[in-house]
């Protein structure tokens, strides 16, 4: 198991660089000055180029990608041009709420989901089923932030049950969390109802019933973890995304996480920011991948790691 | 398994309990009234859009930044509440200035403490203000403000090591001198940028000073959550007696206008910018304060005079005379906005009258004549600053020039690539608008009109180019507003390189308790004398 961890780690490294090429040409390619962004509407041509000299920015863009990748091999990945805050602090002090928001609504999303989609299942074709799925279509297809604001409309001014945005205590994170985790339950619905509808008709579950099992116990016994596999894709994906930010969730409910972070970080041209952000969203990404991939192995004994 | 669903029911209940504990009113004081009758006390519940990222305020030019810089330190002059008359804030006396306009003595009060309670302000922390926004190696982004006074080019250049124009007399009295007698030398001294550090605290602090701040304002910092809150508290040295009058600030930052006006109703923010679709709702409801002030803005259609595309100057004055501004002002901004018929805003020495103006009045028919004289003049094009769709006021605009027969073109392009070929002078046409830095007309036609081009006029009038020159440095006032005057004449109604829009008036709503903020017509509202009742 250690060797395969990192045997995928180090396959990652090529991904992390390559991501990290992509976003330097892009930041060059596009138009807008990271220092005419940084020095404001008074600047001076003078200053402009002073400025550039002193961030390195004259350079040849070989030797800036060359600096960016050596220093972030060595764990630094700059400082901000428009703070002049590190990097890696900025992320890191933004990174722990965007976990606490993106555990909390997939907490919500797992619960709601997986209940509602093996009842679903179990029931297909009840009035339940049907109104289970035409909700979680809806939940899909709603914008989020109509779900934001009506629910702060409802819950926050009309009701007064919770705060309306904001991030001082655990009651704040209840609105976000909820309104985050529906638009993902309703994804994890109709992954586990079509999984376990698969499953559910497989000859094993027949032979459980024949021999007598309580209905119980041919579910979560023996049906759920097999069609589990394929939700844990899921989740691991929608995880890993939430773990990168949500911008619109935390714009309306006023929470500092990652994902305003990255917009201000593109909007302001601050390239070791984006840069910074990039390399670690695709991280995320990759040690999501890794772990969804070794919870397969626990998962189904069929499924060896190499 | 009834035990089960009670013990469920009881940690839930208990969660609850917990959640419940953690809210509840905070940020409440008891109003007194102080020695002479005046009332004071109270926590103002503020907020921002956006994070100041820091509180350096030589190293920002956001609005923001400048109002958490005016109560936080102090400014050599202020304006006199909500006039743009100058007053002495660190000042003892108005300065003194020669018959030549170009040496100003100052004096400054004397016993004023920073924050740290034992730190005297003295002339040295002046000088040390002025050399650090112009130091070639540091990051001041308004080094404009004090690139009149003598020798700062040099210093600027790293050519000197200090700043010539400046002159210690002793602790509390210096002089500056300026290259060239420039007349709105004393309104950039009161502009927040100018905001007045101690050298000691400030090489003490290091690269820490921009997150710990020590003013000699009204309130200090007490915490800073970057993109949460920022908490101000009363500053007990301050040199003003009775003041500041609030106990102190606690701004949040809410980055949706929907949210931070639901907190305002729900009464956890006790004021709140009002977005223009609620504010009839927001006054019919009788529940709150709604504040109005003058602004020194001006809304415009700019044209690229260096454009081929809008060279001919029969088409720029068709553009002019198609804009209906009455019928956009009341669509895009209702009772908010005010027809301009000047660029430079009305209140603004040496400006217009509000009504009065140089600008083309609207005349569908005159516009049309023109467009049929010129022939096909093809696609124009224009370019819009940010935005996921084209702005409503963009929208109007090219359904008032079809009206006429032109047919324009609207880009969206992200904001900073439009200020990057702003700056490159390559954005053919744009609506945009402009808030005044200092109340001084050469803030607006030198910024858009010099040869400097910064804002992708492209204009080439030599003469009025001249004149903006003279008139930068011209000390005699009437003879100066009757430069601008030409100047501005010139520019509107002969070369047609801007179409004024109209001026937007500000407009806070806040609770019923909130009393004598100032909404200052720069954009800079002072909670100093306010309180809560």
């Amino acid at each position: 198991m250690a060797g395969y961890i990192v045997r995928r780690l180090i396959m990652a490294l090529p991904v992390l660089v390559g991501v990290s090429l992509i976003t330097f040409i892009l930041l060059n390619v596009v138009p807008g000055d990271p220092v005419l962004e940084m020095m404001g509407k008074h600047v001076d041509p003078l200053t402009l180029e002073k400025v550039r000299e002193q961030l390195g920015l004259n350079d040849p863009l070989y030797v800036q990608f060359g600096r960016f990748l050596f220093n972030a091999l060595r764990g630094d990945l700059g400082k901000s041009f428009k703070t002049g805050q590190p990097v890696t602090k900025m992320i890191m002090d933004t990174f722990p709420t965007t976990v606490k928001l993106a555990l909390s609504s997939a907490f919500v999303a797992i619960i709601i989901g997986i209940t509602v989609g093996i009842i679903s299942a179990v029931k297909q074709y009840s009035f339940f089923d049907h109104a289970a799925m035409i909700t979680a279509l809806a939940g899909i297809s709603a914008p989020i932030f109509w779900v934001a604001v009506v629910a702060q409309l409802v819950f926050g001014l009309q009701l007064k049950w919770l705060p309306i945005s904001g991030y001082s205590s655990p009651k704040h994170m209840i609105l976000p969390a909820v309104v985050l985790g529906i638009r993902f339950a309703a994804s994890i619905a109709r992954y586990t109802r079509s999984a376990f509808l698969e499953v559910i008709r497989q000859d094993y579950i027949r032979t459980a019933r024949a021999k007598g099992l309580a209905e119980r116990a041919v579910i979560f016994g023996h049906a759920l973890k097999n069609a589990m596999i394929p939700v844990v894709t899921i989740i691991g994906m929608q995880i890993s995304g939430l773990l990168t930010g949500s911008l619109l969730t935390e714009t309306i409910f006023a929470i500092p996480g990652l994902g305003r972070l990255s917009i201000w970080a593109l909007s302001n041209r601050d390239f070791p920011l984006v840069q910074g952000i990039v390399l670690f969203t695709a991280a995320v990404f990759v040690i999501g991948n890794l772990i969804v991939d070794i919870s397969y192995a626990f998962l189904d004994p069929r499924v060896r790691l190499q | 398994m009834k035990k089960k669903v009670l013990a469920f029911l009881l940690v839930v209940l208990m969660i609850t309990a917990v959640l419940a504990g953690c809210s509840g009113p905070k940020n409440q004081s008891t109003p007194q009234e102080g020695v002479g009758g005046e009332k004071s006390g109270g926590i103002l519940n503020d907020y921002f859009e956006s994070d100041p990222n820091g509180f350096d305020v030589q190293e920002s030019t956001l609005i923001v930044s400048y109002h958490l810089a005016r109560h936080i330190y102090s400014t050599l002059l202020r304006y006199k509440g909500d006039t743009l008359e100058l007053e002495p804030e660190l000042l003892a006396k108005m300065p003194e200035i020669s018959p030549d306009g170009k040496t100003y003595t100052f004096e400054l009060k004397k016993g004023i403490k920073f924050h740290d309670g034992t730190t005297e302000l003295v002339a040295d922390d002046v000088k040390f203000t002025i050399e650090r926004m112009l130091d070639p190696k540091g990051k001041g982004m308004s080094k404009w403000l004090f690139e009149p006074i003598l020798g700062a080019k040099a210093f600027m250049e790293g050519k000197a090591s200090s700043l010539e124009g400046f002159k210690k007399i002793d602790d509390y009295k210096f002089q500056i001198i300026l290259e060239k007698p420039y007349a709105p030398f004393l309104h950039n001294l009161a502009v927040p940028a100018a905001s007045i550090y101690s050298e000691k605290l400030v090489k003490a602090a290091g690269d820490n000073w921009s997150l710990n701040p020590v003013g000699t304002g009204p309130f200090k910092l007490k915490s800073y959550v970057p993109n949460t809150e920022i908490v101000l508290e009363k500053n007990p040295y301050y040199f003003e007696e009775g003041l500041p009058r609030l106990e102190g600030i606690h701004y949040r930052i809410v980055p949706d206008a929907t949210t931070a006006l639901m907190e305002f109703e729900n009464g956890t923010l006790d004021v709140c910018l009002i977005p223009v679709n609620e504010y009839q709702r927001i006054k019919d409801s009788g529940k709150y304060e709604i504040l109005e002030g003058v602004a020194l803005n001006t809304y415009y259609f700019i044209m690229n005079l260096s454009d081929p595309m809008w060279s001919d100057v029969r088409l720029r004055k068709a553009v002019a005379m198609a804009m209906d501004k009455e019928k956009l002002v009341e669509a895009l901004y209702g009772p908010r906005g005010s027809v301009a018929k000047s660029f430079v805003t009305p209140g603004i020495p040496g400006a217009y009258e509000q009504g009065t103006g140089p600008a083309y009045e609207y005349n569908p028919e005159e516009a049309k004549k023109l467009v049929k004289e010129l022939g096909n003049v093809g696609k124009l094009q224009a370019w819009q600053w940010g935005g996921e769709r084209i702005s409503d006021a963009n929208v109007a605009i090219q359904a008032m020039l079809k009206d006429v027969g032109l047919d324009l073109e609207i880009t969206i392009m992200e904001s900073a690539a439009f200020r990057q070929a702003r700056s490159e002078g390559k954005i053919p046409a744009s609506y945009g608008n402009w808030w005044a830095d200092i109340p001084d007309p050469d803030n607006y036609l030198y910024t858009f009109f010099a040869r400097t081009n910064q804002m992708s006029s492209g204009y080439k009038n030599k003469e009025i180019q001249d004149l903006l020159e003279q008139a930068r440095y011209e000390v005699d006032m009437e003879k100066r507003e009757e430069l601008y005057r030409k100047i501005e004449d010139t520019i509107i109604q002969e070369d047609v390189a801007i179409v004024p829009l109209f001026h937007l008036k500000s407009l806070l709503a806040t609770q019923k308790n909130v009393k004598d903020i100032i909404l200052h017509p720069t954009g800079v509202n002072i909670y100093t004398y306010a309180y809560k009742e």
